[in-house]
C-alpha cells in the first residue's frame, strides 16, 4: 500500500530536550577518590526530585558504605554538577528526527561479562531501558541482581550522549540553512553517521529479517568469570583509568 | 510455512497438517492478512509516521516470530532470540513480541517462564540449571502419542474434552485432553439404571420390591405380593401354584443396597475377624451372613483375598476344592488396600510359574481352581497381580493388553449399558460359581489377552448382581492394574532401547574410524606416488636442460651467433 506522505514538518520541528525514554531519568556516574579510598557508582536520578534530596542521598550513602564524611560533599557536588549539565540542555531544542541508533553493551558487573548490540529508536519516547534489562536478564537466566540495573544504566548513558549530540546538531543546523534538503538525509549526515540509513534497511526491497550469518553478531554474549579472571580484569581497569 | 491453525482441530487432519494450538480468542488471526486487533494494538506501524514502521514490516516481524516459535512449539521462545535476528528498535520489537504472546500466538504450549523480576527476589536457591529444564506437566496424552479405540486400527479416538473456554494465561494444555470421568457422577447417572433391576410382576407390571414376589412353579412367571393377595395371577393360573420367594426379593433388595460404605465395612471386618462370618455379619449390620459371603465372592478379587490369607506363608500347592463355600470358609482374608512391593511378587513368581505353565487349556474344575489359587498367591494387592502377570507374559502381550485395557476403560464410560444388558443373562441365582467360572476361563484365555480378562471379569462379576454399587472400586482396580503393567513394561523396554542405542552408536563409531583409517592410508599411498613422480620430473628436467645445452653448443660451434626463431634466421642466412 502506498505510504502516506511522511509528515516531514513534524519531524523537523525540534522537540524539547529529554532523554528519549518513558521515564526522564538522568544517568549519574560517580568516581571519587579521597585518601586512597575510592567510591565508584552509577545510577539514575530523577531530575524532578528537589535538590535537597541530593544531600540527603549523599549522607545516606556515606553512612551505608561507611565512608569518611569528606565524601558527602564530594558526592553531592558531583551529582549536582551533572544535574546542572542535564538541565542546561533541557531548555534547548533537540533534533528528534528519525533516528535508529545502535546501542552497544560491553561491560562487566561483578562476575558477569555482557557484550551485546542492538538497535534503539531515539524517536520512541516510550522506550524503557529498565524493561529491556529485565527481559534480558530473564531470557539469559542471569543470577546476579546487579546486572539488570547496570544494563539499563549503560543504555541510558548512551542515549543521553546521543541526545546531547542531537542538541548540538540542532543548534548547528539552525545556524546553517538546511531548509530545502529532505529530512531523511539531514540526521544521517549531521549526527556523524551513527544512525541507520533507514531507506537501506526498511525500504520496500529489503527484508527486516537479518541473514542468518548476522545473527551471531547481534546475539548477546553473557560470560560468567571466575574470581581470578575478575581480579585480573580489575587490575587492568585500574591501570587504564590511572 | 505452517498451515492454518484452528483451535479445536481433531483427528481427521492429523496426518496432513501441522497443528498448533492457539486460544479461541485469537481465532481472528490469519497469515495472509493483518487484523484490526493488530492495527489497533500496534498502531505505530499503521499510521505512516515512519519509513521504518510499515504494515509490511510489521507482517515480516510477526511472521518471523511466529515461525520461529513453531520450529519447536514446546520450548518457550524468548525475546532475545528473536531480536537478534530482526532489524528494528528493540522496544518496538518487544511490544510486538508481547502482543503475540498475550494473544497466545506464541508460547502457548510452552512451559511458563520465570516471573518478571525473579532475578532480584532471592530465588537463587532455585538452582539456575533447573530453571531451564523445567519439568512440563502436560494434560492429556503426550505429543506424538495417539490414544486409539482399538489397537492397531490407527483410528484415533475422540475423547471427551472439557469445554474449551478461556485459556488466558493457561499454558500446557494440548489438544485432545484425556480425562477419566469422575466415578461419583458416573454412579449418579447410572443409579437409575441400577434400580430397575428388580423382577417385574407378570400381572400388574410393577417391580417386585421388598415385599417379596411369588414364583409360578409350573413355568416362568412372577407376580408381586400385592397381586397375589388380590388374586391377580393371570390367566390359567391358580394361586396355589405360586410359591413365595422371599429370598429373591430380599436378596434383590439387599443386593441393591451394597453401598461403598458397606463394602468398606465388610472388608474391614473381614480383615479383623477373618472368616468368622457371624462377627462379620454383626459388623455389617444390614447384611446377613450369607450376603456377606456372597458379596465377598462377588468382589473381583474377593476369592483371592480369602485364598491369600489362607496360604499366607505357605506353599502354593493347592488341592482344588470344587466347593467354593468350603474354600471360603477355610480361608481368612487379609485385604491390604495399598500396593505391596514388587519383590514379594517376584518371589512368588518362581513358585507359581511351573504351575501356570503346566496348566495349559485344561478345563477341569480342580485345575481351574489351582490356576486361580496360584494367581491368588501373587497377593491380594492389585499391583502384585499385575507384576506377576506381566512377568509371565512377553512384552508384546503385555503391551497389547495395556492398550486394550486403556481402551476398555475409555469404552466403559461410553457403553456401560451394553455391559449391563449384555450380562443380564447371567442373572441366575446370584451364586458365585458362575462368576468364578467366568473368571477362571478368562484367566486361561488370558495367556494371550491378559487385560481383557479384567474388565470382562469385572463386568461378569457385575453381571449376576449388577445392582451393586462397587463399580467405582472396580474401575479403579482396572485403572491401577493397567497403569502398573504399563509402567513395568515401559521401564524394561526403555532399558532395552538404551542398550541397543549404545550398541548402535559403538558400531557407528567403529565404522567411522575405519573409514578414516582407510582414507589416511590412501593419502599416504598417493603421497608416495607423487614423490616418485616428482623425482622423475626432476630427472626429465635435467635431461631437457642438458639437451638444450648440447644444441646450443653445436649451434655456437657451427657459427650461428645467437639462437633466434625462424624469421630472424632468414636475414642471417640471406634467403
Amino acid at each position: 500500500m502506498p505510504m502516506k506522505p511522511l509528515p516531514s514538518s513534524s519531524s523537523r520541528v525540534p522537540v524539547k530536550f529529554k532523554i528519549p525514554t518513558a521515564d526522564n531519568l538522568v544517568p549519574i556516574r560517580l568516581d571519587i577518590e579521597i585518601d586512597g579510598q575510592r567510591y565508584r557508582d552509577a545510577f539514575t536520578w530523577n531530575p524532578s526530585d528537589p535538590d535537597s534530596e541530593v544531600v540527603v542521598f549523599a549522607k545516606r550513602t556515606v553512612k551505608d558504605l561507611k565512608l569518611p564524611p569528606a565524601f558527602i560533599t564530594q558526592i553531592a557536588q558531583s551529582i549536582q554538577s551533572q544535574l546542572a549539565d542535564f538541565r542546561s540542555y533541557e531548555g534547548q531544542d533537540m533534533f528528534a528526527g528519525e533516528k535508529i541508533v545502535p546501542i552497544k553493551l560491553d561491560m562487566r558487573v561483578n562476575h558477569t561479562l555482557v557484550r551485546d548490540q542492538f538497535l534503539w529508536d531515539l524517536n520512541n519516547f516510550e522506550s524503557d531501558p529498565e524493561e529491556f534489562a529485565r527481559t534480558f536478564c530473564r531470557d539469559m537466566d542471569i543470577q546476579d541482581p546487579e546486572v539488570g540495573p547496570a544494563i539499563a544504566f549503560a543504555i541510558r548513558e548512551q542515549l543521553y550522549e546521543i541526545a546531547i549530540q542531537n542538541v548540538t546538531s540542532a543548534r548547528e543546523s539552525r545556524i546553517s540553512k538546511k531548509g530545502r534538503r529532505g529530512f531523511e538525509y539531514v540526521p544521517a549526515s549531521k549526527a556523524g553517521g551513527i544512525s541507520l540509513d533507514l531507506v537501506k534497511y526498511f525500504g520496500q526491497k529489503n527484508s527486516v529479517v537479518r541473514k542468518r550469518k548476522d545473527w551471531d553478531a547481534f546475539e548477546p554474549i553473557v560470560d560468567i568469570l571466575s574470581s581470578e579472571e575478575v581480579d585480573a580484569l580489575e587490575v587492568r581497569e585500574k591501570k587504564n583509568t590511572r | 510455512m505452517a498451515t492454518t491453525t484452528r483451535p479445536d482441530t481433531r483427528g481427521e487432519d492429523l496426518d496432513e497438517l501441522d497443528l498448533y494450538t492457539i486460544p479461541i480468542h485469537s481465532s481472528w488471526f490469519s497469515w495472509d492478512d493483518i487484523h484490526d486487533t493488530e492495527r489497533v494494538a500496534l498502531r505505530e506501524f499503521f499510521d505512516g509516521s515512519s519509513i521504518s514502521r510499515t504494515p509490511k514490516i510489521y507482517k515480516d516481524y510477526r511472521d518471523f516470530i511466529i515461525n520461529r516459535y513453531r520450529e519447536d512449539a514446546s520450548r518457550r521462545l524468548t525475546f532475545t532470540e528473536v531480536r537478534k535476528a530482526l532489524v528494528g528498535d528493540v522496544s518496538l520489537l518487544h511490544k510486538v513480541f508481547l502482543f503475540l504472546e498475550k494473544w497466545g500466538l506464541i508460547n502457548f504450549a510452552a512451559p511458563p517462564g520465570r516471573g518478571a523480576g525473579g532475578v532480584g527476589e532471592g530465588d537463587d536457591d532455585d538452582g539456575g540449571g533447573a530453571r531451564r529444564s523445567r519439568v512440563a506437566v502436560e494434560d492429556g496424552a503426550p505429543v506424538g502419542v495417539r490414544v486409539v479405540a482399538v489397537p492397531n486400527s490407527g483410528r484415533p479416538m475422540t475423547l471427551p474434552t472439557p469445554a474449551v473456554g478461556k485459556h488466558d494465561g493457561r499454558k500446557g494444555s494440548t489438544a485432545g485432553q484425556f480425562r477419566l470421568p469422575s466415578l461419583a457422577s458416573y454412579s449418579d447417572v447410572f443409579a437409575g439404571l441400577m434400580k430397575q433391576k428388580g423382577l417385574v410382576c407378570g400381572s400388574c407390571r410393577g417391580t417386585c420390591d421388598e415385599s417379596g414376589c411369588y414364583e409360578y412353579t409350573k413355568g416362568e412367571f412372577n407376580i408381586c405380593a400385592n397381586c397375589y393377595n388380590n388374586g391377580n395371577c393371570g390367566e390359567n393360573k391358580s394361586l396355589d401354584d405360586f410359591e413365595f420367594k422371599e429370598g429373591k426379593g430380599n436378596s434383590a433388595s439387599h443386593a441393591a443396597t451394597w453401598t461403598e460404605a458397606e463394602t468398606q465395612l465388610l472388608l474391614e471386618s473381614i480383615l479383623k475377624h477373618g472368616d468368622d462370618w457371624d462377627l462379620v455379619a454383626q459388623d455389617v449390620k444390614t447384611k446377613t451372613k450369607l450376603d456377606c459371603i456372597l458379596k465377598l465372592i462377588e468382589l473381583p478379587f474377593g476369592e483371592f483375598m480369602l485364598g491369600y490369607t489362607n496360604r499366607n506363608g505357605r506353599d502354593c500347592n493347592v488341592d482344588g476344592n470344587a466347593n467354593n463355600v468350603s474354600q471360603v470358609q477355610s480361608a481368612t482374608s487379609e485385604l491390604p488396600p495399598e500396593t505391596k512391593t514388587m519383590e514379594q511378587a517376584n518371589d512368588q513368581t518362581e513358585e507359581i510359574e511351573p504351575n501356570q505353565i503346566n496348566d495349559v487349556l485344561n478345563e477341569g474344575p480342580p485345575l481351574k481352581k489351582k490356576r486361580v489359587a496360584s494367581l491368588s498367591d501373587g497377593g491380594s494387592s492389585l499391583m502384585k497381580q499385575v507384576s506377576l502377570m506381566s512377568a509371565l507374559v512377553s512384552p508384546n502381550i503385555a503391551s497389547a493388553a495395556t492398550e486394550s485395557a486403556v481402551s476398555a476403560i475409555c469404552n466403559e464410560t461410553f457403553c456401560p449399558r451394553e455391559i449391563f444388558y449384555g450380562s443380564n443373562s447371567h442373572v441366575s441365582n446370584g451364586s458365585s460359581v458362575p462368576a468364578m467360572n467366568h473368571l477362571g476361563r478368562d484367566i486361561e484365555n488370558g495367556e494371550t489377552e491378559m487385560k481383557d480378562e479384567v474388565p470382562p471379569a469385572i463386568t461378569d462379576a457385575q453381571g449376576p448382581l449388577p445392582t451393586e454399587g462397587h463399580m467405582p472400586l472396580q474401575v479403579r482396580a482396572a485403572t491401577a492394574t493397567a497403569l502398573g503393567v504399563a509402567a513395568a513394561r515401559a521401564k524394561l523396554l526403555a532399558d532395552q532401547e538404551d542398550r541397543e542405542i549404545e550398541h548402535l552408536v559403538a558400531s557407528m563409531i567403529e565404522t567411522q574410524m575405519k573409514k578414516v583409517h582407510d582414507k589416511i592410508k590412501y593419502f599416504e599411498h598417493l603421497e608416495h606416488i607423487m614423490e616418485k613422480e616428482y623425482a622423475e620430473m626432476d630427472d626429465l628436467k635435467g635431461l631437457v636442460v642438458s639437451e638444450r645445452i648440447n644444441i646450443l653448443q653445436k649451434a655456437l660451434s657451427a657459427g650461428i651467433s645467437r639462437w633466434r626463431d625462424q624469421f630472424s634466421l632468414k636475414p642471417l642466412t640471406g634467403s
